[in-house]
């Protein structure tokens, strides 16, 4: 190696820790693993909580109950395909792109929400409706986890130089795909329920991406540059 | 001009490959072809030479580190200049942690763009330069300076290649309208 322009002890930090290295593959081909995880969680998921599609399904048009559901997968898995490109250097979305998709696909998941309360408006939750509320909070968090671990996962084995929106994009991305499921299986159309705890739950995890973001940019602040070898 | 750039890219490229690759030459080509640009981008950060000196190793450190995130046959300056500016980024953000302020005298040395080399002196230039806001400073840099394309400035700062635009013109006009106020137009 020519030494002439290269500080001596950043020569030795690379010679030592030269070996090659595979790239990353493209976020497209990288989305398409974390559908595959998304598909095999869910599917376990819905195994372990005997879950049935909602009773009221024959009242929803078709466009409405799978249309929609089919959207709105596609929908979590781009988002999570932008959390990926964002999770490689010199690949940024404009801040006011990012903003604009994270807020369409939280208004997708309430007009979806509307439309199906006014085709299938179903009993007024009165009693329970707390508990009922936590549960189906808890069941979308559960759906979302295995696409959220995967996307977060990838996203910090990258080098996300703004992780707190690579981590937004991922938890929308989570959020989204669950909820694609939920709408077709929770038998609960009251408004109420559904912008307070399917909607409060996509927001949850929406947050959960972006702090995991922000507890990873402080872990790289702390920790000085190693190398793996080191 | 553009076909040169292109040479240029094409270039850095197959460097960065073979340096995933494991090829110790090729990195070193890297370093020597990337290291005054860097060093110019850093500036606009930290205004004193001996601390940007520093960052760049540091920035090294980060490439090496990082360097399977890069997809080959994508342009490699974006790539090399996000992971710069996050370097630099970490850096003021820990510095105003530390709450360390650099000495009047280590400031500043910043590179003048071609365009402006015409309306007056480089020293009254760096004085004006070091007054503007650092977006439109990172702007000026990376495109006039630099020669990066807006679109590739958008992609590092995570803004739109029109944003982009917009602000290296309004950057170059209240440059000129320091120029002219001091009547300094030659």
């Amino acid at each position: 190696m020519s030494t002439e322009f290269i500080p001596e002890n950043l020569r030795q930090a690379i010679v030592r820790d030269l070996r090659p290295v595979r790239p990353l593959l493209p976020p497209w081909q990288r989305t398409l693993v974390v559908a595959a995880v998304t598909s095999a969680g869910i599917a376990a998921l819905l195994a372990v909580f005997k879950t049935a599609l909602r009773p009221d399904m024959s009242e929803i048009p078709m466009w409405l109950s799978w249309g929609c559901s089919s959207l709105q997968l596609l929908v979590g898995l781009a988002l999570v395909g932008l959390a990926l490109r964002e999770s490689i250097p010199g690949s940024a979305l404009p801040s006011g792109v990012v903003a604009a998709i994270t807020t369409t696909a939280v208004l997708m998941q309430v007009v979806i929400g509307i439309a199906t309360w006014l085709y299938s408006p179903g009993p007024v939750l009165s009693s329970g409706a707390l508990a009922k509320g936590v549960g189906c909070m808890t069941h979308d968090t559960a759906m979302a986890l295995p696409t959220l671990i995967a996307t977060l996962w990838l996203v910090f084995h990258a080098l996300p130089v703004r992780a707190p929106i690579a981590g937004l994009l991922g938890g929308a991305g989570a959020a989204v795909t669950a909820d694609a499921i939920t709408h077709l299986v929770c038998p609960m159309s009251d408004l109420r329920h559904v912008l307070v705890w399917h909607t409060g739950a996509m927001l949850g995890l929406m947050l959960i991406g972006w702090a995991a973001g922000i507890l990873w940019d402080r872990r790289q602040q702390r920790q000085p540059l190693q190398f793996e070898d080191a | 001009m553009a076909a040169d750039r292109q040479a240029e890219e094409e270039r850095l490229i197959a460097l960065m490959i073979g340096y995933q690759k494991g090829n110790t030459d090729d990195f070193s080509a890297l370093y020597a072809a990337l290291k005054q640009p860097l060093l110019r981008y850093l500036w606009t950060f930290v205004r004193n030479a001996t601390v940007a000196e520093d960052l760049l190793q540091e920035t090294f450190l980060q490439i090496h580190r990082a360097r399977r995130t890069y997809i080959p046959s994508r342009p490699v300056r974006p790539w090399v200049y996000a992971i710069t500016r996050h370097v630099a980024l970490m850096h003021l953000r820990s510095r105003r942690r530390r709450k360390e302020v650099l000495a009047n005298e280590e400031l500043p040395e910043i590179p003048v763009p071609p365009e402006m080399e015409k309306l007056a002196d480089h020293a009254t230039l760096r004085k004006m330069l070091a007054t503007l806001p650092r977006p439109a400073q990172e702007v000026l840099t990376l495109h006039h300076l630099l020669g990066l394309s807006f679109e590739e400035v958008g992609q590092i700062l995570g803004i739109a290649a029109g944003t982009a635009k917009v602000r290296s013109h309004r950057a170059l006009k209240a440059l000129r309208a320091q120029v002219a106020d001091k009547g300094e137009v030659t």
